[in-house]
């Protein structure tokens, strides 16, 4: 075969390539025209914001980051969603490792100060002096904005919000029942004895008979008492109400070994395997029976559930009404919400301050404590004024303003998880309260061996390098 | 005398010969360059990272030996370890035995059979969550079916997630509803064995049994092979149901080898230590694979094709 070029051939090819090249050059957009108004606002200085997770719900962001990019025309809010089968920690891990991290993200509070501890997070601390809102002394409800905010000595995020466990009940139920229902007033909430006493008359088994009475058939119970799940918020909740802590704030250290905690722990597991008041969790949980199907049912008569629910149990058949949880010794309950945070690396660290400011802002907020999913943090959503405005809203149960003022600030307390906690509480204390929730074991058998071992894992992940 | 003029050779790369090589490479390219920028190329740094600790976050940190003192160290490695070899054992075996006789009855020339086999088949393309959430109804303590089925019965309800004793049976129970895979694969052996085998060894007087014995399973042999060495692998690497429905409870009596090392990586930020266990892993299943093809493989009956 002739591999030389004939001087036609040659011809013909490279015309044949000019036109194709003129061609395509014809088909191009043309380039956009310089609009003379846009001429102050270049668009260099146009600064991208990467914030990693919803901050709150998707279909209301389009319009919050229309409001935002009206009120910040210099900085662009860019949502890196969640990825399909990904959860947002393994995200944020691997856009780190990858080196595209996020300029901002939304972090739960039980890897916080691990990710401040390993350099993740920017100290934020100088912002908030700084700012004329942030800096008041009582913007926040305090000391639990500190205590979750500061780590050594720094704030590296601020909370979206508060959300607390509290009771729901079905108030056609109770009206039925002609019972009183629980009080949202933290002063007014029953003593355990009388929540024992008032759930063991709730729980009733196909033939009308109640726990301790001697025809009572455990295998074929109609309506349960209470549901009160077995993880850490309900669990953090009861260990509060009996005067005790599940970290030691000073410390670091886990303290669920001390006798209060074990006795409120043992008290949660007793209310199935003892008094026959409650039904598994785990069960009712991985059936995907929610608050709603329980309640709406009657299957459960009391549910121990987190504010956010109230978003969705609003809306069940007999009407929702809420109330505090009985106290141990002292009313007490879990708060606890995800921060949004700054990530190390941001090419404009004070664009990416804007928008957490704007994110952690009483409009941002209000929004959804009106919706009934948060509980706010900020004292300016908790005044007269406002709580008659967001809290009247029909998501809100008569008597619900109680638990927003009173019962979650003055008796909430929020769980510090110190860093390493997490390796801490799967590896040490969860297979424990599997044996404690499965009815092998007493708390005080088990509980303080494995309170040592997870105090030796958080030890020895917090002497892991990070230079 | 005249010179003799030899035909000048080609250089290679201008052969026909170089042509269909390159062609031939061209066209299995996306498998190489896959497998050694997702799989070699990875797999390396993994090795080099069993040296590390990196915590994803900041730059790997040289640790020597210290990932390797740690596993010896671990007990969740070796419950891990435990986890799955359990799973193996029992899961790999039955799923074989119950795949093989299903295909056996898929095999028969009835009236209607496509419609089991696809009854059948079905499971296998139903995807992971959603079996983790049917099963999870099914092994309900309180509502599950199975537990209603055991009072129809008068036994006692079992609490199959919550209880560390029954937790592993429940889940191996519940990888046996999707061995439709394995059953089309033997399905697609037991229609190539010739049907001329079993006229003369009905010839012979064999009944079905004793062609089933010397006829069936010896042509099925290497389909049997191939089933148990994908088995053993994929029962090495299980994670979604573990993950899904007991999360490695209770008590880690689910904690699966690969779960363990997910954790490691991502939720303990441990990426060298993770890097490591995955090595162990690997060496582990090729180790047994060598073993089945030395002491199984041997059973395994070749038909002579040459």
């Amino acid at each position: 075969m002739n591999q030389n070029l004939s001087r036609r051939k040659f011809l013909q090819l490279t015309g044949g390539t000019a036109l194709a090249a003129t061609l395509l050059a014809a088909c191009q957009p043309a380039a956009p025209a310089p609009n003379p108004s846009e001429g102050a606002q270049p668009a260099t200085q146009r600064v991208e914001v990467e914030f990693l997770g919803m901050p709150g719900s998707p279909d209301l962001i389009p319009e919050e980051q229309n409001i935002f990019h009206e009120e910040n025309p210099g900085i662009e809010w860019l949502l890196v969603e969640q990825a399909e089968g990904t959860s947002r920690l393994e995200q944020l891990t691997t856009l780190v490792a990858a080196g595209t991290p996020p300029d901002a993200s939304r972090i739960e509070s039980d890897v916080y100060r691990t990710f401040a501890h390993l350099g993740l997070l920017l100290p934020i601390t100088d912002y908030i002096e700084n700012d004329p809102e942030f800096s008041k002394p009582d913007y926040w409800i305090q000391p639990q904005e500190n205590d979750r905010q500061l780590y050594q000595g720094d704030s590296y995020g601020i909370g979206s919000c508060w959300v607390a466990p509290h009771f729901y009940y079905n108030v056609q139920l109770f009206e039925e029942l002609g019972m009183e229902p629980p009080s949202n007033d933290p002063d007014e909430t029953w003593s355990w004895e009388q929540f024992l006493e008032i759930a063991t008359e709730l729980t009733v088994d196909a033939n009308g008979h109640h726990p301790g009475q001697p025809d009572f058939d455990a295998t074929a119970v109609e309506r349960w008492g209470v549901d009160w799940p077995t993880w850490w918020i309900p669990l953090h909740a009861a260990v509060q109400s009996n005067g005790s802590d599940w970290v030691d704030n000073t410390s670091g250290l886990i303290v669920l070994d001390n006798p209060e905690a074990m006795d409120a722990i043992q008290r949660i597991a007793d209310l199935r395997f003892v008094h026959g008041v409650a039904p598994q969790s785990q069960a009712l949980e991985a059936l995907g029976m929610g608050g709603a199907q329980l309640l709406e049912t009657k299957k459960v008569a009391l549910i121990v559930d987190g504010s956010w629910a109230l978003s969705w149990l609003w809306e069940i058949e007999g009407g929702v009404g809420t109330g505090a949880l009985p106290k141990m010794t002292r009313p007490g309950t879990d708060m606890q919400a995800h921060l949004v945070t700054m990530v190390r690396d941001t090419a404009d660290p004070d664009a990416a301050w804007e928008l957490i400011r704007f994110l952690a802002s009483p409009w941002y907020q209000e929004r959804y404590c009106r919706s009934g999913l948060w509980l706010p943090s900020q004292t300016a959503l908790m005044n007269d004024v406002a709580i008659a405005d967001w809290c009247a809203s029909p998501q809100h149960p008569t008597g619900y303003d109680l638990i927003v003022t009173k019962y979650t600030p003055e008796y909430g307390h929020y769980l510090t998880m110190p860093v390493g906690y997490v390796k801490a509480a799967e590896t040490a204390l969860q297979p424990v309260f599997d044996q404690i929730f499965n009815g092998e074991v007493q708390v005080a058998d088990v509980l303080p061996a494995a309170v040592a071992e997870a105090n030796q894992i958080m030890e020895t992940e917090q002497q892991r390098p990070t230079a | 005398m005249a010179a003799v003029t030899r035909p000048m050779k080609q250089p290679w790369h201008r052969t026909l010969r170089a042509r269909r090589t390159l062609i031939g490479y061209m066209f299995i390219s996306p498998f190489i360059l896959g497998f050694f920028l997702f799989f070699v190329g990875p797999a390396l740094v993994a090795a080099w990272l069993t040296m590390y600790d990196w915590n994803m976050i900041q730059r790997p940190f040289y640790i020597g030996l210290g990932n390797f003192h740690k596993l010896i160290e671990d007990d969740l490695f070796y419950q891990s370890l435990k986890v799955t070899a359990y799973y193996s054992l029992v899961s790999v075996p039955v799923s074989l035995v119950i795949s093989f006789i299903v295909a056996l009855l898929m095999n028969f020339k009835a009236r209607g059979i496509s419609v089991f086999r696809t009854v059948y088949y079905l499971p296998s393309v139903v995807p992971a969550v959603a079996n983790a959430v049917l099963w999870s109804f099914v092994f309900n303590t309180e509502f599950g079916l199975l537990n209603a089925l055991l009072d129809m019965l008068g036994i006692s309800k079992i609490a199959w997630l919550q209880d560390p004793q029954w937790a592993m049976p429940a889940l191996i129970l519940m990888s046996l509803w999707a061995l439709g895979a394995s059953m089309v694969i033997y399905l697609a052996g037991l229609q190539g064995i010739p049907e001329s085998l079993y006229e003369a060894a009905e010839i012979d007087g064999a009944g079905r049994w004793a062609s089933l014995i010397h006829v069936t399973i010896p042509l099925m042999s290497p389909v049997i092979f191939y089933n148990l060495i994908i088995g053993i692998i994929a029962s090495f690497q299980v994670f979604t149901t573990g993950f899904l429905i007991t999360n490695g409870g209770p008590q880690n009596a689910t904690l699966f080898y690969v779960l363990y090392t997910y954790r490691t990586a991502l939720q303990y930020f441990d990426m060298g230590y993770a890097s490591l266990l995955a090595w162990v892993l690997f060496f582990l299943i090729l180790s047994l694979t060598l073993l089945v093809f030395k002491y199984i493989g041997r059973l395994v009956y070749y038909e002579d094709v040459g």
